[in-house]
């Protein structure tokens, strides 16, 4: 890749934000930050950066936080790419920015280069999944193997199952190719099938623990 | 101490005797059989019994005027308060104030009026708590029969008291019918729809839509018609019917006007009480979370500062008070404590705070421990303990519990270690992971992933009803 990744920081810190700045690597270039919902949404659409970098918790706004800045920029999803950035352990905050559209959640306790990683594999347009997100999708759709792979929404197969296995046992996405005997691709393949089922499935287990906690 | 006179909890119908008995530090029974004597002594003891009703708080209510003043971030204000309320010589007061008088003592004056202010509420605090306490520990079964017994205790109480005026007509005494019936109509009816009010007032801000339901609805209308009917049997006495009508309808309409007038204050006076409710709700979570923000993120950040040259130690408080604030932020208030995800995050939270190296543990499902369970948290201890020793680096583990199975990895990125070559009388891994696993059913592997060690303990167990 020879162009840098323009890059937008959105995080109501500013000593977070400029501490972040200076952790991404080269291959990313910040072209704006904004601290509110509001300034966010009006940033992303005068830049159109490749990746939004999004703290899930925002002020301003109807206090959906992060949430409502990926719904607010919904025309924009297919070229702009969002990858959440918070503190919060909690499923609901998480689940939620994924499910309004961003492409992975990492949390802020992660190294510049782990960051700069996620950034550049939301910019190709894969997932980026932490451990914890992982288990939230273990949790979600239950961790049993499947005998047969539909093609529904519904379900995770069995290799994608493996695949979020190891990433929530905290191996890396080459530690995981490596330790299947696959490409890096193929895990990533893997990893963007289950970030669209979250995204997108309605099923009734994953619906009934989305309410649980209050998601849906 | 003389306890403050509240209505008490344990009570048959409002409180009102337990209350005083406490208070006058007499005997509960003593106390009734006082009462119903003056009761049936020309009703003396029913007004005053009325009367201590309306007037006296309950012991909830008092509870919650005193929490509501206590301030967790005024600490001047509470220790004021609470050590100027202590029994302390009777001259303290007089001398503070004549140091007020004097105008030299501008502390004592504080003193003095803090305890003037706290004396009423905290003082009987401790008293009022010890008898509340003492009350089901002493004649808890007791006391519960009773209050279940209540109405028909009550309900006994009326039909001797009918049989007995029966048996007195018979024997040729004139019972003035006419006088008596609609009177206990109406001071039934009057206790009922108190009752009612009462148990609304009892149950205060927590539940008002549980107590006040269609049950309560019902109740305060029974008691309203028995005493409306009570007036109306009364006065049909010294009125005929034909007057009757046109002067219930004219009060009526007197009442209709009156409510009409009024009910603008009436709905103003109400949605007051329910903003200043909400906001004394706001206002106890605000200092709620003040409190423990100050208990621990500024005693941590003071911590901090003053061992800002140990990178080490910066380290490990700060992952310290983050993990603290995270589970008191972030805990899934569904889950019950102790369950094994707790179990072993707390001995991850135990080890990273002794080697100061980040656990990070994720967890999918959960379940109850077992004897099984306590083997595969103390193997998980070990094998956490082992990679922050050995290792160096951030640890990742991994529980998943499914129905019958619940298997642990233990992750790190150190150079790794080959078991094979582990001398066979180096006792810890073989004997605390391996051994251990095995004894109870279970497995631990362990492998070097090329870039760690990844231990992997496992164990299966025949699926029971409560596991989840």
């Amino acid at each position: 890749m020879t162009s840098p990744i323009r890059t937008v920081v959105v995080d109501d810190h500013a000593i977070f934000r400029s501490g972040l700045k200076a952790d991404l690597d080269a291959r990313i270039e910040v072209v704006g930050e904004a601290a509110t919902v509001e300034g966010a949404i009006e940033a992303i659409h005068a830049l159109a950066p490749d990746v939004v970098l999004l703290d899930v918790h925002l002020p301003g706004g109807r206090g959906g936080g992060g949430a409502e800045v990926v719904a607010g920029c919904a025309a924009l999803l297919g070229r702009t790419r969002f990858l959440a950035l918070s503190v919060s352990d909690s499923a609901e905050d998480v689940v939620t920015v994924i499910r309004a559209g961003a492409r992975g959640y990492v949390t802020k306790a992660i190294s510049g280069a782990e960051i700069s990683d996620a950034v550049a594999r939301v910019a190709g347009g894969d997932a980026a999944f932490s451990p914890r997100l992982a288990g939230f999708v273990l949790d979600a759709f239950g961790t049993a193997a499947v005998a047969s792979v539909d093609d529904e929404l519904d379900k995770l197969s069995a290799r994608e199952l493996e695949v979020m296995r190891l990433i929530a046992r905290g191996y890396s996405y080459k530690e995981v190719a490596k330790e299947l005997f696959i490409s890096i691709k193929t895990v990533e393949t893997h990893v963007s099938a289950v970030l669209r089922k979250l995204q997108l499935s309605s099923r009734h287990e994953l619906t009934r623990w989305a309410v649980d906690r209050r998601i849906l | 101490m003389r306890a403050p006179l509240v209505r008490s909890n344990d009570r048959l119908i409002a409180g009102v005797c337990a209350g005083l008995a406490d208070h006058l530090g007499a005997p509960v029974q003593l106390v009734r059989a006082a009462m119903v004597l003056l009761a049936i002594g020309g009703g003396a003891g029913l007004l005053l019994y009325a009367w201590l009703w309306l007037l006296v708080p309950t012991a909830d209510e008092a509870a919650r005027n005193e929490t509501r003043a206590f301030d967790p971030r005024d600490v001047a204000g509470n220790f004021a308060r609470g050590f100027g309320a202590r029994p302390g010589p009777a001259d303290y007061r007089t001398g503070a104030a004549a140091g007020v008088a004097e105008g030299t003592a501008a502390e004592g004056a504080a003193a003095a009026a803090a305890g003037g202010a706290g004396a009423g509420t905290i003082a009987g605090y401790p008293d009022g708590r010890g008898t509340a306490a003492a009350v089901p520990s002493n004649g808890g079964a007791a006391a519960w029969l009773m209050r279940r017994a209540g109405w028909e205790i009550v309900l006994g109480a009326g039909l001797v008291l009918a049989g007995a005026a029966i048996v007195a007509q018979m024997a040729g005494f004139k019972v003035p019918w006419g006088t008596w019936l609609p009177l206990a109509a109406i001071a039934g009816g009057a206790v009922i729809a108190w009752m009612q009010l009462d148990n609304t007032r009892r149950a205060g801000i927590m539940d008002r839509a549980g107590a006040s339901g269609a049950q309560g609805a019902v109740r305060l209308g029974i008691g309203l018609a028995l005493v409306i009917a009570g007036i109306f049997a009364m006065v049909s006495g010294s009125i005929s019917w034909d007057l009757m009508w046109p002067a219930m309808f004219a009060s009526l309409a007197v009442l209709a006007g009156v409510a009409l007038v009024l009910a603008p204050w009436g709905l103003k006076y109400w949605k007051d009480l329910e903003a200043e409710r909400s906001g004394r709700i706001r206002e106890t979570e605000r200092a709620e979370i003040a409190a423990h923000l100050h208990d621990s993120v500024l005693q941590t950040l003071a911590l901090i500062q003053n061992r800002a040259s140990s990178e080490q130690d910066v380290t490990r408080l700060a992952r310290a008070q983050e993990r603290e604030l995270r589970e008191w932020l972030y805990r899934d208030k569904r889950q019950e404590q102790g369950n094994l995800v707790d179990r072993i995050k707390s001995v991850a939270a135990e080890i990273e705070d002794a080697y100061g190296q980040p656990v990070d543990v994720v967890a999918v499902g959960d379940t109850a421990v077992t004897d099984r369970h306590e083997a595969l948290v103390h193997a998980t201890r070990e094998a956490v303990q082992n990679a922050a020793k050995h290792a160096g680096g951030s640890i990742s583990v991994y529980l998943e519990c499914r129905p019958g199975s619940a298997e642990v990895f233990v992750r790190d990125r150190g150079p790794g270690f080959d078991l094979a070559a582990v001398p066979a009388d180096r006792l810890g891994v073989r004997e605390s992971l391996v051994n251990r696993m095995e004894r109870h059913g279970g497995e631990a592997r362990i492998r070097n992933t090329g870039n760690g060690t990844e231990v992997h303990l496992s164990l299966q167990y025949p699926e029971e009803g409560t596991a989840s």
